[in-house]
C-alpha cells in the first residue's frame, strides 16, 4: 500500500530513536574519543592519540587477561554446545518425565550471576564447600579450585557451564521440533541405524541452530565478568582475570578512563571479528554443501 | 447524475505499468463488475477508488465530489475484502461499530444500524461472537454487514465468491443479488469469474492488459464482444476462432469460407469489414452435430447432462467446439458432420476487433 | 518428537546430570536453614538437622535486603513497562508507516545489536554523572529502555499482521494512532508478554549497569546487593545467613519462571515444545 511519506511516522519511532541516540550512539562515539585521551576521575583529559593502544599492546596484564578470556571461552563453548545438544536430543519427547527433566536443566538459567557465584563459591571452596566435603568424606584432599592458578579458570568454566545450559538446550529443542517427520521416516525405510540417523540427518538439519548457539555463546563468554570478579577476584595473581574484569578494574578502581576505553574498543573489535569470522566460515561451509 | 466517474487514471508500480488511461462513468445504483484475468489491473483500480492506492494521474469523482485526494475513511466508500479482514480480537458487533465510532456517530444510531444490518443478513445470533468462531460464510456476511452499516454511496467487493466452495457460492450469489435490491448505492465487484460477473452485474467492464476492453450489459458483452480477448474470456467453453476468407460477391452480408472450404453465411454487413486477414468466431451453441455439414474428427467428449460438448478438429486441422444433445452418442475418434449456424457467427479482423450481425 | 527409546546408560547419565544440576541448589538451601555458628568450620553439618528459619527472619529484620528487593522490583517493572511502550511505538512506526529515513534508521537500530555493553559503559557512566542520574531509579532504568532487540522483535511481529486489517481500518475512518491503539496493539499481546518476561528477567538479573551506577548501598538492586554481601563476607561466620540471602534473591525469579514458563519456552521455540 503506498501512502505519502509522512513526517508524522517519525513521532512513533522518536522516543526510541532519541533514547537510542543518547544512550547508545553518543556513548559509542564518545568511547572512541575517550580511548584517544588520557582521562582520570575528574574528567579533565588531554589528547594522547594512539598512546593508550600502544600501552595496551605492551601491557602484560591486559595480554594475560585476553589469553584467559580466550582460554575460558574455548573451555566452555564446545562442551556447552555438545551437552546442550545431547540433552535436547534426549529430552525431545512429550512425556511428563521429559518435561520435568527439561525444567530441572533449565532452572539454573534464570538465576543472576551473583546468585550463581555465591552458590558455587560454596560448592568449590575446599574447606566449606560441597565438593570439598565430598572429597574429604571419600578420603581425598579437596581441590583448591579457587586458589590454584591452574584450577581457577576451569572453576569458572565449570560454574558457567552449569549456569548456561538452559537456553542453548531450548534453542536446540526448538530446532529439533522443526525437522520434518518425513526425513526420519525415509531414513527408517532406508534401514538407517540410530547413530547414522543422528549424524546424517539430525545434526545436519540442526546446522543453523548449532551455528547460532556457538556464535551467541562465544560472544557471551568473551564478555565474562561476574564469575571472574566474584568467584576468584581474577586471581590468584590474575590467573582468572578476564578482559572485562581488566576493563572494570582499570576504569573503576584505578580511574584510568581513557586507558580502559581503549581496552573496551579492543575487546569490541575482537568480539566483532570473531563473530563475523564464525558467520563467514559457516556460511562458506554451507555453500560448499559440507 | 453519474455516481462514479474515473478520468484518465494511470498507475505504475515502480517501472511496471498497471493501469493505462482508464476512464469510465457509473450511473447511480448500478451494479458493475470489473472482469478480467489476474494482472489485468482490476484490483488496482478498485483500490484506487477505495483510496488504498494513489493513482499517478487521473481523477476520481463520486456523486459530484472529487475524492481521489481524500483519505479512504472520508470518501463515502465501503469495501468487502477478499479475505474479509475482520478484526480478530473484536466481536462481530464491535467490528461493525468500529467505523461508526470513528465517525463519532451516536450510540443509538450505531445500535440501530447494527440491528438493521444484522436482521437483513441474518447474523443476529452471531453479534457477540468473535470472527474466529464463525464459519467462512458467516464471516463474509459480517464483512458485508460492516460495510452496510456505514451506509456508503459506493460498495466495493473484492472477489467476493472466490473463497467459497461451490454450494456456498451459489447461496452467496443469491444474497448479493438481494443486496443489490436493498441498498441505495452503486456496487462495484471485482472478479475473474465471468459467470459471477454475468449473473450479478448490470454492466460489465472487461479489463485486460491494463486497459478497459469493453463496457456493456452482460448480454451485449456476450453477443457482441468488442475483440477476440472479450470473445474468448466470456462464455464457457470459449468461442472457437478460425481463420476464414471472405467470399467475393455483392450480397448485403459477408460470406466466408473456413480453412476446410466450408461456407458460412453470416449476418455481418459486408461493407463493415476491413481488408486483410479475418477470423470467424463461433460459440459452441452455434455449431451442432447434424447429418450433413463440415466434416470433423472428434478428439474429446464432455457429457454435462443437459448438453454434450464435442471438441473436434476440422479437415484442415483447425480445432472447433460443438454442442450436441444431452444423450448424444458421439464418441472419441468418430467422424461427425457439424452444421454451423452462420447467423450467429462473429467476424474478427487482423487487429482482433469484432464485427457482428446488424442489430434488428 | 521422541527418537526411539533412551538406552539405560542414557537414563543413568540423565539422572546423574540432573543430580549435578540440582545438588548446588539443594546445598544452598540446606546451608540457609542452619544456624550460623553450627556451620563454622563444619559446613557438612548442613547435611543433617537441626534446621532453623532464623536466617530468613534476620533478612526481614534487615532493612537493607528488603530495600534491595524493593529497588529490584521498581527498576525491573519500570524498565519492562518502558520497553513495552517504546518498542511497540517504534515497531509500529517501522512496520507500517512510511517516513523519511525509515530504512536507514532501522538499519542503525539493528546495528546496535552488535554492540556489547562494555563498549559503551564508560561514556554512559560519564553521561549519567553529568546528568546527575546516578543512584536514582530513572538512572537505573534508562539504559534498559534502549533495547534494539525489542524493536526488532516488535517490528517483525507487527509485520506479520495482515495489512488488510490496516486497510479495513482506514476505510473505517481510523487515524494512524487509532489503528495502532485499537487494531494492531491488541493483536500483539503474545509478543508483548514474551518481551515483557525477557526484559523483566534481564533487568532483574543485571549485574553490570546497576553495579556501576548505584554506589550507595541503599540504591543497590538485589543482584548487586548480594554481590556486595558476598564480598564483605568474612570466612564461614554468617554462611547460613549469606545462603539465606541467595535463596531469598532466587525466589522472585523462580516465581516468574514458573508462572511464565510457557512464554519463555514458546519464545525459544517459536512453536510449542510440548
Amino acid at each position: 500500500m503506498s501512502g505519502t511519506r509522512d513526517w508524522r511516522g517519525l513521532l512513533f519511532v522518536a522516543p526510541f530513536v532519541l533514547l537510542y541516540g543518547l544512550i547508545l550512539v553518543f556513548p559509542l562515539l564518545r568511547g572512541l574519543w575517550l580511548s584517544l585521551n588520557q582521562v582520570d576521575l575528574f574528567g579533565a583529559g588531554h589528547f594522547v592519540g594512539a598512546a593508550n593502544y600502544a600501552r595496551l599492546a605492551r601491557d602484560p596484564i591486559f595480554a594475560a587477561s585476553l589469553m584467559n578470556t580466550f582460554e575460558v571461552t574455548l573451555m566452555i563453548v564446545p562442551v556447552l554446545t555438545v551437552l546442550a545438544l545431547a540433552l535436547a536430543l534426549a529430552l525431545n519427547r512429550a512425556t511428563k518425565g521429559a518435561a520435568i527433566f527439561r525444567g530441572i536443566f533449565f532452572s539454573s538459567a534464570v538465576l543472576s550471576v551473583t546468585i550463581v557465584t555465591l552458590i558455587w563459591r560454596f560448592v568449590l571452596a575446599p574447606d566449606a564447600g560441597l565438593l570439598g566435603d565430598l572429597w574429604t568424606a571419600l578420603g581425598w584432599t579437596p581441590l583448591p579450585f579457587l586458589s590454584d592458578t591452574h584450577l581457577a579458570l576451569p572453576a569458572l568454566a565449570l560454574t558457567t557451564i552449569w549456569w548456561s545450559m538452559g537456553f542453548p538446550m531450548l534453542l536446540f529443542l526448538a530446532g529439533l521440533q522443526q525437522i520434518p517427520e518425513d526425513m526420519y521416516e525415509a531414513a527408517a525405510l532406508d534401514n538407517a541405524s540410530r547413530w547414522t540417523t543422528l549424524w546424517r540427518i539430525t545434526v545436519p538439519a540442526l546446522r543453523r541452530t548449532i551455528v547460532l548457539v556457538v556464535m551467541l555463546q562465544t560472544a557471551a563468554q568473551l564478555q565474562m565478568f561476574g564469575q571472574s570478579q566474584l568467584l576468584t577476584a581474577g586471581g590468584p595473581s590474575g590467573a582468572s582475570r578476564t578482559a572485562v574484569l581488566f576493563l572494570f578494574e582499570t576504569a573503576f578502581a584505578q580511574w584510568q578512563l581513557g586507558y580502559a576505553s581503549a581496552a573496551a574498543e579492543v575487546l569490541f573489535l575482537i568480539i566483532l571479528a570473531v563473530t563475523v569470522t564464525q558467520y563467514w566460515a559457516t556460511g562458506r561451509a554451507t555453500a560448499q554443501g559440507k | 447524475m453519474a455516481s462514479l466517474e474515473l478520468k484518465g487514471v494511470r498507475k505504475a508500480f515502480g517501472s511496471t505499468p498497471v493501469l493505462d488511461d482508464v476512464s469510465l462513468t457509473l450511473e447511480s445504483r448500478e451494479f458493475i463488475a470489473f472482469l478480467g484475468p489476474s494482472g489485468s489491473g482490476k484490483s488496482t483500480l478498485l483500490r484506487i477508488i477505495a483510496g488504498l492506492e494513489t493513482a499517478d494521474a487521473g481523477e476520481v469523482w463520486l456523486e459530484g465530489r472529487r475524492i481521489d485526494r481524500l483519505p479512504p475513511g472520508d470518501r463515502g466508500v465501503a469495501m468487502v475484502f477478499q479475505h474479509y479482514a475482520l478484526y480478530p480480537h473484536m466481536s462481530v458487533r464491535e467490528n461493525m461499530a468500529f467505523g461508526l465510532k470513528n465517525a463519532r456517530a451516536s450510540k443509538d444510531e450505531i445500535e440501530r444500524r447494527i440491528a438493521d444490518a444484522a436482521a437483513v443478513l441474518e447474523i443476529d445470533p452471531l453479534l457477540e461472537r468473535k470472527p474466529g468462531q464463525l464459519s467462512g460464510g458467516q464471516r463474509q456476511r459480517v464483512a458485508i454487514g460492516r460495510a452496510l452499516v456505514k451506509e456508503p454511496k459506493l460498495f466495493l467487493l473484492d472477489e467476493p465468491l472466490s473463497n467459497l466452495d461451490a454450494a456456498l457460492r451459489l447461496r452467496t450469489r443469491v444474497e448479493l443479488a438481494q443486496l443489490k435490491q436493498r441498498v441505495d448505492a452503486a456496487v462495484i465487484m471485482v472478479t475473474h469469474d465471468q459467470a459471477e460477473a454475468m449473473t450479478l452485474a448490470d454492466r460489465v467492464i472487461v479489463m485486460n492488459d491494463r486497459r478497459i476492453q469493453q463496457v456493456g450489459p452482460p448480454m451485449e458483452i456476450y453477443t457482441r464482444p468488442a475483440n477476440t480477448f472479450v470473445a474468448q474470456f466470456v462464455g464457457s467453453p470459449a468461442m472457437t476462432l478460425s481463420p476464414a476468407s471472405l467470399v467475393q460477391g455483392e450480397g448485403e452480408f459477408a460470406a466466408l469460407t473456413l480453412g476446410d472450404g466450408t461456407l458460412v453465411e453470416t449476418r455481418v454487413p459486408r461493407t463493415s469489414l476491413p481488408a486483410g486477414e479475418l477470423r470467424i468466431g463461433l460459440r459452441p451453441e452455434a455449431v451442432r452435430v447434424a447429418r450433413s455439414g463440415a466434416k470433423a474428427k472428434v478428439e474429446l467428449v464432455e457429457r454435462l447432462g443437459e448438453r454434450t460438448l464435442i471438441y473436434a478438429r476440422l479437415a484442415d486441422g483447425q480445432p472447433i467446439t460443438a454442442e450436441d444433445s444431452g444423450n448424444s452418442r458421439v464418441r472419441i475418434g468418430d467422424e461427425v458432420s457439424l452444421k454451423i449456424e452462420g447467423a450467429s457467427a462473429h467476424v474478427f479482423d487482423a487487429e482482433g476487433a469484432g464485427y457482428h450481425r446488424a442489430e434488428s | 518428537m521422541a527418537r526411539g527409546r533412551l538406552t539405560p546408560l542414557g537414563w543413568v547419565l540423565l539422572v546423574i546430570g540432573a543430580a549435578i544440576m540440582l545438588a548446588p541448589l539443594v546445598w544452598t538451601l540446606l546451608l540457609s536453614l542452619k544456624n550460623n555458628a553450627a556451620l563454622v568450620g563444619h559446613s557438612e553439618a548442613a547435611l543433617h538437622g537441626p534446621y532453623t528459619l532464623e536466617n530468613y527472619a534476620a533478612i526481614f529484620g534487615n532493612s537493607l535486603t528488603t530495600r534491595w528487593l524493593l529497588n529490584s522490583i521498581i527498576v525491573s517493572l519500570g524498565t519492562t513497562a518502558g520497553v513495552l511502550v517504546i518498542t511497540s511505538l517504534a515497531g509500529y512506526g517501522f512496520a507500517r508507516l512510511d517516513f523519511p529515513f525509515r530504512r536507514t534508521l532501522f538499519v542503525i537500530v539493528l546495528l546496535g545489536l552488535a554492540v556489547p555493553s562494555q563498549a559503551v559503559i564508560l561514556p554512559q557512566h560519564q553521561l549519567f554523572a553529568w546528568l546527575h542520574l546516578h543512584n536514582s531509579y530513572p538512572g537505573l532504568m534508562l539504559p534498559g529502555l534502549v533495547a534494539p532487540f525489542g524493536v526488532f522483535f516488535m517490528t517483525t511481529y507487527m509485520r506479520g499482521i495482515p495489512i488488510e486489517l490496516d486497510e479495513a481500518a482506514m476505510l473505517d475512518g481510523a487515524s494512524r494512532w487509532t489503528i495502532f491503539w485499537r487494531v494492531i496493539l491488541p493483536l500483539t499481546i503474545p509478543a508483548q508478554s514474551t518481551l515483557a518476561v525477557f526484559t523483566f528477567l534481564g533487568s532483574w538479573n543485571d549485574y553490570w549497569w546497576p553495579l556501576i551506577s548505584a554506589t550507595r548501598s541503599d540504591m543497590y538492586t538485589l543482584t548487586v546487593g548480594l554481590a556486595a554481601a558476598q564480598m564483605n563476607y568474612a570466612q564461614t561466620s554468617g554462611l547460613g545467613y549469606l545462603m539465606a540471602q541467595a535463596v531469598f534473591a532466587s525466589i522472585p525469579i523462580f516465581i516468574v519462571y514458573i508462572v511464565f514458563q510457557k512464554q519463555i519456552v514458546r519464545a525459544m521455540a517459536g512453536t510449542n515444545v510440548r
